[in-house]
C-alpha cells in the first residue's frame, strides 16, 4: 500500500463511448477490470493496445482508451501475435468470445498457447453466440436445447478451455467470474505481469440467451483452483475434479516467452552481393 | 474483518462512494443507450447523491493521506464495494421501482458496512466515524424507503417485449 | 553458326544430377558474361524422380524460353516422355543419348532431331569418382562454344567442402566430354558474350521478389508454406532477421496474414507469399486490410489452377481473385512483375505503395518467373520505400484516424504515440473510427477508400511500353517475354508493333491505357489462362479497339514467341 498518486487513474483508460451491450451483462464487469488492471499496471495507454475479434466481447477495444485492433471473427490472436512480434515494447492483450475463441478460433488458440508469445487473453465465456442471436457455441453443454440451429442440443461435447490450454503450452492458465470484477483485475494483472502466453477463461453470463447463467453468482467459487502450479500433471489432475465454476490461477508455468530478437548484423549492400554472378 | 486505522478506513468509505457513482454512471449510459429514459435519470441522480457522499468523505479526509489498496485488497463482505450497484442486477426495462429498489439495497449495505466496522473495530476514532456514517447512511436508507413507497410497483408483465432480440454484427 | 541465343535441355531421373548439372552451366555462363535463364520440371516423386534442367544462354537479357532447344541431354529415359510437351525440337536439334539406356521415347523421338550416341555411364566409369552428369556439361560447354575456364571456377567453389578428389574427378569428366564433342557434328555456338560495365546478378524470381520487399522497407513477414512461392520466405528468414526484422511461420496462411495485419497496425511494414489456395484463404483478411487501411502487401506466385491444381506449373488463373475476390466494393492494389528481374522492383514498388495509400497490394508473381533463374543486370536503386502518412497529437483537436481528406490518405497512428489512441475497424465507421451503419458515414468513407488509390499518380510504371503501330499485343506477367522477343522478331523484318505489358492491374487507369490505343487498330491479347481471363479484364474496365484477337491458353506449357509470332502475322 503507497501513497503515492499515480500517473494514470482507471478513467484514463476509458473511452468516451458507451457500450452497447445489454445491462446485466458480464462484459460490463470485465472492462472494469480491464481498466482497473491496467491502472494498477501503471502503463502509458498509449503503450497498450487491446486486441479483438467479432462478438458482444470483441467490441471492448473502442471502449478503451488504449490502441485498439477489431479484426475480423476468430483471428484475434494472430493479429495480436504480429503485434507483439513487431512491437514487442507494448503490452498486448486480446480480448473476445467462446465462439471467436474455441471456434473459428480454435486452431489460432491452439498455436497461440504453443507458440507462447507473451500476451494476456481474456476470454469471456457465456457459452453461447451472443451477438448472433443464441446459437451454440463449443463450451455450450450438449443438452442446452434452445437454440433455433440445434433444437435437439448439439449433441457434441463441449470442449475444455483449460485443459486445452495447458495441454498446448500455455504458460499462464486461470479462470475467474465476472460477478467478482476486483478479483478478475487481480488475474489480469497477474496475467500481464506472467510472462509468455496467459490465458484467462472468465465466465460471464449472457443476460439474453442464457438467463440462467445469472445463477452462475450462486455456485462459482472463488479461489477454489488457486494452485498456481508450474507443473502441468499437477494443474491437470485438479482439472479432472473440475467442475467448470471454480476460480483462481491454476496454472503459472516456467517457459521462455517466444520473442525473437533479432538485431541488424548485416545490411542490404552486403546482402545483395550474394547475387553477382 | 479486520481492524482498521483511521486513513484505511476512509480510503474504504472513499472507494465504495467513488465507485458507486462511477458504476452508477455507467448504468445510467447504458439505460440511455437502451432508452430507458426514466430509470438512466433515476441512477443519474444516484451518481450525484453517491458523489456528494464521497465528497464528504473526502472533507472527513481532509489532511490525512490515504493509503492505495489495489481494488482486490479493499475488505468487501460481497465482491463488490457496499454501494456499487451489481450489474447483473440491472434489466433493459427495468422499472423505477427496480431502481430505487437496488438504489436501497445499496445504502443498506453501506450502513450495515460501516456498523460492522463500528463493532469489529477497537480504536476509538474509527468507531466514532463509523458511527457518525452510519446514521447518515441510515438515513439515506429512510429516504429511499420512503421514495419507494410512493413508487408504483411494476406490472407482472414489465420484462415483457414484443419484439426478438436483433443483431448487430 | 554463331547465335544469340542457345536452349539446352538436360534430362535424367534418380541421382542423375541434372538439376545441378544445369545450375552449373548456368552459373558459369554468368562468369564468362552471358546472359541466361533456367527453368526445372520434375516428376512428382520427392527424390529419384525424372527432372529436367532447362537452359538458356543468350548474349541479351532473356526472362523466358525460346521455341526450341538445340540440344538435349539425356542421361536416360525414365519416365522422360511425360516431358515430351516442354522439350519442342526441330530437325536442326540434336539429342544426345546413352545406347545403354535404350530407345528415345516416341514422343520426342518424332520432333525428328539429330540423334548422337553417347555412352555417358560407361564414360563415367573409367573416371574414379566419375559421374556422367559432369561428362555431360564438359560436352555441351564444348558443343555450345562455352569455354570450360569459368565451369571450373563455378564447381571449385561448389565443391570446396567435399575436397579435392571430388574437383578432379569432377574436372576429369568435364574435360572428357568436350573432348567427346569433337566427334558430333556442331550445333550452333554462342556469339562472343556481351562486354558490360553493368554488374550482373544471378537471381530467381522468389528471392528477387524478397529483395524487393526488403529494399522496400519491409522489416516482417509471417509464412505459410505452398508451391511454388515457399522460397521468397526462406530467402526472407535469414534475410530480414540479418536486417532486424523478423520471419515467423505461422500455423496456416489466415494466421500469416492476420499476423502481417497485427504487426503492419503496429507500425511494421509487412509481407506475406503464397500461391492461389492460399490467397483464396487470405480474402477475407485482405478485406479487412482495406476496410481498416491497414497496409499488407501478399506476394501471389500463381501456379496451375483451380483448387490443389497443378503446383508445379505457371498459370496467370488468378488474375480474378486478384481484382476481384475481395467481398464489398473493396478498391485496393494489384500489381504483376512482368519479368524475373522485374520482381524486384515491382514488390518494392507495392510496398511502397501498399503503405502510402494504407491498403492491401497483391503482387501477381508465377512459377515461371518465381522457380526460374535468371542473369540479369543488377537492377537500379529507387527511392520507393515503405513512407507511411503517421499521426501525432496535436492539442485540442481530437484524433480522428479515418479523417476525410482530399486524397483520401489519413494520417495512422503508430503504437506508442500518445494522444490519438484509436480502434482500427472492420466495420464500417466514421472519421473517428466509431462503427456506424449510416449512409452517410458509408458513402464518405467508400469514396475516401476509392479515392485514395484512383488519385495516385502511378507515373510511367503502370505499364511497359515498346513500339509505335497500328497493331498492338497487350499482356502482363511471365507472358511479356515471348511476347516481348515476338514482336522484335517482327519489328526485324520491318512491322511496326507496340506492345503493352501491364504492370498496374487494379485500380484499371482507363484513361492512360487509351492513349496509348489511340491508333491502334488490332490487338492481340495474350494471356496463360483458360477463361481469357485477361481479356474479360480488358473488357471490363477498357475500351478496346475494333478488332480484338485473344491468344490464350491454361498451363502447364509456357507460351513461346512463336505462337504470338504466328498469330501476329495473320495481320500482316
Amino acid at each position: 500500500m503507497t501513497a503515492v498518486t499515480p500517473t494514470y487513474a482507471v478513467k484514463d483508460y476509458k473511452s468516451d463511448l458507451k457500450p452497447i451491450w445489454c445491462p446485466g451483462c458480464g462484459d460490463f464487469s470485465v472492462l472494469s477490470s480491464l481498466t482497473k488492471a491496467f491502472a494498477e499496471l501503471q502503463r502509458a495507454p498509449e503503450t497498450c493496445a487491446v486486441v479483438s475479434g467479432i462478438g458482444c466481447s470483441s467490441r471492448i477495444p473502442a471502449y478503451t482508451n488504449v490502441y485498439g485492433f477489431h479484426g475480423v471473427h476468430g483471428r484475434s490472436l494472430t493479429a495480436a501475435a504480429g503485434l507483439k512480434l513487431a512491437r514487442p515494447d507494448l503490452t498486448v492483450v486480446v480480448t473476445g468470445g467462446d465462439g471467436d475463441g474455441f471456434s473459428i478460433g480454435g486452431n489460432h488458440f491452439l498455436h497461440a498457447c504453443r507458440r507462447n508469445v507473451d500476451m494476456t487473453y481474456i476470454v469471456m465465456d457465456n457459452q453461447v453466440y451472443g451477438m448472433t442471436k443464441g446459437q451454440a457455441s463449443p463450451t455450450t453443454a450438449p443438452d442446452w436445447c434452445s437454440s433455433k440451429l440445434t433444437p435437439e442440443g448439439t449433441g457434441i461435447s463441449a470442449i475444455q478451455p483449460l485443459q486445452l490450454a495447458l495441454a498446448c503450452g500455455a504458460n499462464f492458465v486461470a479462470r475467474g467470474f465476472s460477478g467478482d470484477p476486483n478479483h478478475v483485475a487481480k488475474l489480469i494483472v497477474e496475467a500481464v505481469n506472467h510472462p509468455g502466453f496467459s490465458f484467462l477463461q472468465i465466465l460471464s453470463p449472457c443476460v439474453t440467451f442464457r438467463t440462467e447463467q445469472r445463477g452462475w453468482k450462486d455456485v462459482v467459487q472463488k479461489d477454489k483452483i488457486a494452485a498456481a502450479t508450474s507443473n502441468v500433471a499437477e494443474a491437470l489432475a485438479i482439472l479432472a475434479e473440475d467442475d467448470g465454476v471454480a476460480t483462481g490461477i491454476l496454472y503459472a508455468g516456467k517457459r521462455a516467452p517466444f520473442q525473437p530478437n533479432n538485431k541488424a548484423s548485416s545490411d542490404l549492400d552486403r546482402i545483395e552481393r550474394k547475387f553477382v554472378a | 474483518m479486520n481492524q482498521f486505522d483511521a486513513a484505511s478506513f476512509l480510503a474504504h468509505a472513499l472507494a465504495f462512494e467513488t465507485e458507486a457513482a462511477e458504476r452508477y454512471d455507467d448504468l445510467a449510459d447504458t439505460m440511455e443507450t437502451h432508452n430507458n429514459a426514466e430509470v438512466a435519470e433515476l441512477f443519474r441522480r444516484m451518481a450525484n447523491f453517491s458523489r456528494m457522499h464521497a465528497d464528504a468523505v473526502k472533507g472527513r479526509a481532509a489532511g490525512t493521506e490515504l493509503p492505495h489498496f489495489k481494488p482486490w485488497e479493499f475488505q468487501w463482505k460481497d465482491a463488490e464495494g457496499p454501494e456499487v450497484a451489481p450489474v447483473e442486477r440491472t434489466h433493459y426495462l427495468m422499472t423505477p421501482y427496480h431502481c430505487l429498489q437496488l438504489a436501497l439495497h445499496n445504502e443498506r449495505r453501506g450502513r450495515d458496512f460501516y456498523r460492522e466496522v463500528s463493532a469489529a473495530n477497537t480504536d476509538a476514532e474509527v468507531k466514532r466515524l463509523a458511527d457518525q456514517m452510519a446514521e447518515e447512511e441510515q438515513d439515506h436508507v429512510l429516504v429511499l424507503e420512503a421514495w419507494l413507497a410512493r413508487t408504483p410497483e411494476p406490472q407482472p408483465d414489465w420484462d415483457q417485449d414484443l419484439d426478438p432480440p436483433t443483431v448487430a454484427d | 553458326m554463331a547465335t544469340d541465343s542457345v536452349s539446352i535441355a538436360l534430362t535424367g531421373s534418380g541421382g542423375a544430377g541434372v538439376m545441378t548439372a544445369g545450375q552449373i552451366l548456368l552459373d558459369a555462363a554468368a562468369k564468362a558474361g552471358y546472359y541466361g535463364l533456367m527453368s526445372r520440371s520434375s516428376g512428382p516423386q520427392i527424390r529419384g524422380g525424372e527432372a529436367a534442367a532447362l537452359v538458356r544462354i543468350s548474349t541479351k537479357p532473356v526472362s523466358s524460353l525460346d521455341d526450341r532447344y538445340d540440344l538435349v541431354v539425356a542421361f536416360d529415359w525414365q519416365n522422360v516422355q511425360r516431358f515430351a510437351d516442354e522439350l519442342p525440337m526441330n530437325g536442326d536439334s540434336l539429342i544426345l543419348t546413352d545406347p545403354a539406356e535404350g530407345e528415345i521415347p516416341g514422343a520426342i523421338a518424332a520432333y525428328g532431331a539429330r540423334v548422337a550416341a553417347v555412352p555417358f555411364a560407361e564414360m563415367a566409369k573409367t573416371i574414379p569418382g566419375g559421374r556422367a552428369n559432369m561428362i555431360g556439361l564438359g560436352l555441351v560447354a564444348a558443343l555450345i562454344g562455352l569455354p570450360v575456364e569459368p565451369i571450373v571456377e563455378v564447381l571449385a567453389a561448389a565443391l570446396k567442402k567435399k575436397g579435392e578428389e571430388a574437383l578432379k574427378a569432377s574436372t576429369a569428366g568435364l574435360n572428357l566430354g568436350a573432348e567427346t564433342a569433337k566427334g558430333i557434328a556442331p550445333i550452333s555456338q554462342l556469339s562472343a558474350a556481351p562486354t558490360t560495365d553493368v554488374p550482373h546478378w544471378n537471381i530467381s524470381g522468389n528471392e528477387g521478389a524478397g529483395l524487393g520487399a526488403v529494399r522496400g522497407g519491409v522489416r516482417f513477414c509471417a509464412a505459410y508454406p505452398i508451391t511454388p512461392g515457399t522460397e521468397i520466405l526462406e530467402w526472407l528468414a535469414p534475410n530480414l532477421a540479418a536486417l532486424g526484422g523478423t520471419l515467423v511461420q505461422a500455423e496456416d496462411e489466415i494466421a500469416s496474414i492476420t499476423m502481417c495485419l497485427g504487426a503492419s497496425f503496429g507500425g511494421v511494414p509487412s509481407i506475406t507469399a503464397t500461391s492461389g489456395p492460399g490467397l483464396a484463404l487470405m480474402i477475407e483478411a485482405l478485406g479487412l486490410s482495406v476496410a481498416s487501411e491497414t497496409p499488407v502487401v501478399v506476394v501471389d506466385v500463381m501456379r496451375g489452377g483451380p483448387s490443389t491444381g497443378i503446383p508445379t506449373k505457371c498459370e496467370q488463373s488468378d488474375l480474378n481473385i486478384a481484382v476481384y475476390g475481395l467481398h464489398g466494393d473493396a478498391p485496393h492494389l494489384v500489381v504483376a512483375p512482368n519479368s524475373i528481374g522485374d520482381c524486384v522492383f515491382t514488390t518494392q514498388w507495392a510496398v511502397h505503395l501498399a503503405e502510402h495509400m494504407q491498403t492491401a497490394a497483391i503482387v501477381l508473381s508465377d512459377q515461371a518467373m518465381g522457380q526460374s533463374r535468371a542473369i540479369i543486370d543488377r537492377p537500379a536503386d529507387l527511392a520507393f520505400m515503405a513512407r507511411r502518412l503517421t499521426a501525432t497529437a496535436v492539442e485540442g483537436e481530437a484524433y480522428q484516424r479515418y479523417k476525410l481528406t482530399a486524397n483520401g490518405i489519413s494520417p495512422m497512428a503508430i503504437p506508442g504515440t500518445p494522444g490519438c489512441m484509436y480502434t482500427s475497424d472492420g466495420l464500417e465507421h466514421n472519421e473517428r473510427g466509431t462503427p456506424s451503419s449510416t449512409a452517410s458515414d458509408h458513402q464518405k468513407q467508400m469514396d475516401k477508400r476509392l479515392r485514395k488509390v484512383m488519385q495516385h499518380d502511378y507515373g510511367n510504371h503502370w505499364a511497359d511500353i515498346e513500339g509505335e503501330g497500328e497493331i498492338a499485343v497487350i499482356t502482363w506477367g511471365s507472358v511479356t517475354s515471348p511476347c516481348v522477343e515476338a514482336v522484335e522478331r517482327l519489328t526485324a523484318k520491318g512491322a511496326k508493333i507496340k506492345l503493352i505489358s501491364l504492370r498496374l492491374l487494379l485500380p484499371a487507369l482507363p484513361e492512360k491505357l487509351h492513349a496509348e490505343l489511340a491508333g491502334v487498330s488490332k490487338l492481340l491479347v495474350v494471356e496463360q489462362t483458360h477463361g481469357a481471363q485477361f481479356h474479360k479484364y480488358l473488357r471490363a474496365h477498357y475500351e478496346l479497339p475494333e478488332t480484338v484477337d485473344v491468344l490464350n491458353r491454361p498451363g502447364p506449357l509456357p507460351i513461346r514467341p512463336q505462337e504470338v509470332e504466328t498469330r501476329l502475322a495473320a495481320w500482316m
